[in-house]
């Protein structure tokens, strides 16, 4: 596959006509569902709806197994905001639901971190 | 003075022959007269009866030459009046031909483009008027075509001037919408900025539809082109996103049917103007309803709005406004009001692709427009289902569970990998980085992390599931297979998504 710039430009040129004020019908990310973010675990409850918005059909399909905001933004090609505003629909609607992820509280440990970016230069 | 009236009709000898009548009767009468008289009278008598007969005689003969003279100069006038009734009626049919077939045909060759001597050479024929009236023909005829041709220059260099602009606000606008969306998805985890920058791209899709229309109404195609079919439903998006009041929009059923790319663009513009129309003459607080629907003749889009309808004078003038600009240039007239402006640029439009528009009046009330795309404009839906164009790109993240591939994985994984303790970490990395360094250590977040997980009903999210328990338990050892098989189902499918999270 070509560079992801590159390949998102190709599928906006390609994908559609439609702007995103669209998809999301103009809504602003509400402030109570700020618990939404980048890491938020989302999984879907049951299939997409007939008749529901390719969006939030494409969303819930493929968050057959849990997929963080971020991953879902990547692959629907969405900004993050506009998943956000598409998840409170969906979890509104009781077809995705939301799992915190897990505490951020504390840091990990030194040795950790270390045999991380070891694992990683070895990749 | 009686016979004046009945001229025509009466022949000039008969009055000639009667001429003698008269004297002769007074003849008679003198001869029958005469010998009744006494004779010493006689003599008199005959004398002023002969007298009398040749004055008769003579003032009659006088009135019959008249009368001859006058009926031939009657009739020479009665000639020269239907000399001079035939010349004016030849004027005339020579001046309503003029006037309904020479100029309109000089009209329609000057708009051929024509030239002016050309045309006049051409309609120049020999007629049976004088030749002064002619030549006065002549010349009203060419100041006539000289005007017009002035005015259609003029009318040309505004049109290309208006298209030429419209050109260059299309390819700013083009320009803007695209770094627009570049900037979205940059500052798209920052609602605030994200939220003006769709404001801003609201607005420049709008300025985008004016210039299109523009375009369009001066004879060039609208906006942009589009290199592969679109599917109606994303055109149906498409035209939502360029009108001010998208949100009232509201979009149903939409036939499962994709659009060809050089007919998209034509048709994402009709049906905004269309749905423009329909939302700003409806009240605000009403929806408009937008469906597409198969039909025998092609693809009916349907608008329907809840305003004040459409009286059926209305509905003439509109139906006018669509059909009257599917020939001649630019009218500037059109620039002016929205209604006929949108209307125009929608007729324009239906008559280079061979869309149907007709208005109606709505059930509810408003007004019910339906846009039938031909069939050849037509095909099948590039994504089935009419989801967004995107979703081939979309990974179907069906976990490949199955003992062969966890094997695999296994197999795979550990190569790379450190020892079993970063093994399991790594994979779980590439996920999200504080996702799950927490997950490793504490593990009193598991219990709610996992609890709401019975909801999940079918297949596939069992093993989600058992993934997420395997990753929030954190053991090292015994779920690496898992967690590591989850991995490679994913990895090479996301080429794009760091990108976002930086």
């Amino acid at each position: 596959m070509s560079d992801p710039e590159q390949d998102q430009h190709r599928a906006w040129e390609e994908g559609g006509p439609e702007r995103l004020y669209v998809i999301t019908s103009g809504r602003q990310v509400p402030e109570r569902h700020s618990s939404l973010d980048m890491v938020t675990l989302i999984v879907s409850r049951n299939e997409p709806g007939p008749g529901m918005q390719p969006e939030l059909a494409a969303i819930v399909r493929i968050c057959g197994y849990p997929l963080s905001v971020a991953e879902l933004s990547a692959y629907l090609h969405l900004p993050v905001s506009v998943i956000t505003v598409l998840l409170t629909d969906l979890l509104a609607s009781g077809h995705v639901e939301a799992r915190a992820s897990a505490l951020t509280q504390s840091l990990p440990d030194v040795e950790l971190l270390e045999a991380v970016m070891h694992g990683l230069q070895n990749l | 003075m009686v016979r004046a009236d009945a001229s025509p009709g009466r022949p000039g000898p008969a009055s000639t022959a009667r001429w003698p009548l008269p004297p002769v009767l007074l003849a008679i009468c003198v001869a029958v007269a005469v010998p009744l008289l006494p004779s010493a009278a006689r003599a008199h008598a005959v004398w002023i009866g002969v007298l009398a007969t040749a004055a008769v005689a003579a003032a009659d003969f006088k009135a019959a030459r008249r009368g001859r003279a006058m009926d031939a100069l009657r009739e020479q006038y009665a000639e020269r009046e239907a000399a001079l009734q035939r010349q004016l009626a030849e004027q005339e049919v020579e001046t309503v031909r003029m006037a309904k077939e020479i100029l309109p045909e000089a009209m329609a060759r000057l708009q051929q483009g024509i030239s002016v001597e050309d045309v006049l050479r051409s309609t120049g024929r020999p007629s049976r008027v004088s030749p002064r009236f002619e030549a006065a023909h002549h010349a009203v005829l060419r100041y006539v075509l000289q005007a017009v041709e002035a005015e259609e220059d003029l009318r040309d260099a505004a049109q290309r001037a208006f298209v030429n602009i419209a050109r260059r606000v299309q390819a700013i606008v083009h320009q803007q919408a695209l770094e627009l969306r570049e900037m979205e998805d940059r500052h798209g985890q920052d609602p605030q900025v994200f939220g003006d920058l769709l404001h801003l791209d609201h607005r420049t899709a709008l300025i985008g539809r004016l210039a299109d229309s523009i375009a369009v109404l001066g004879g060039a195609r609208p906006g942009r082109q589009w290199q592969k079919d679109i599917p109606l439903f994303n055109v149906l998006r498409g035209a939502m996103s360029r009108i001010t009041d998208y949100q009232r929009v509201e979009l149903h059923s939409v036939a499962d049917v994709g659009v060809l790319g050089r007919a998209a663009e034509p048709l994402i513009h009709a049906v905004a103007e269309l749905l423009d129309n329909a939302t700003r003459y409806s009240p605000p607080q009403t929806r408009v309803h937008l469906t597409a629907a198969e039909v025998q003749s092609g693809v009916a889009v349907e608008i329907e709005d809840a305003g004040l309808g459409l009286t059926d004078e209305a509905r003439i003038r509109a139906e006018r406004a669509l059909a009257q600009h599917a020939a001649g240039g630019l009218d500037l007239d059109d620039l002016g009001e929205s209604p006929r402006l949108g209307l125009a640029v929608v007729g324009r439009l239906s008559h280079t692709n061979h869309f149907k528009v007709s208005l109606r009046v709505s059930a509810y009330g408003g007004v019910r427009v339906v846009l039938v795309v031909p069939p050849e404009l037509i095909t099948v839906t590039p994504v089935p289902g009419g989801a967004l164009a995107k979703a081939p790109v979309l990974p179907p993240p069906r976990r490949p569970s199955g003992p062969k591939h966890r094997a695999e994985a296994v197999a795979e994984e550990p190569v790379p990998a450190d020892g079993p303790r970063t093994a399991n970490g790594l994979p779980q990395r590439r996920r999200r980085t504080r996702a799950v360094i927490p997950a490793v250590r504490p593990q009193q977040t598991t219990p709610s992390a996992t609890a709401p997980r019975p909801p999940a009903s079918d297949g596939h999210s069992a093993p989600a599931g058992l993934w997420m328990s395997a990753f929030l338990d954190g053991g090292p050892e015994e779920d690496s297979g898992t967690s590591s098989g989850e991995a490679p189902a994913r990895r090479p499918r996301r080429p794009s998504d760091e990108e976002p999270e930086q």
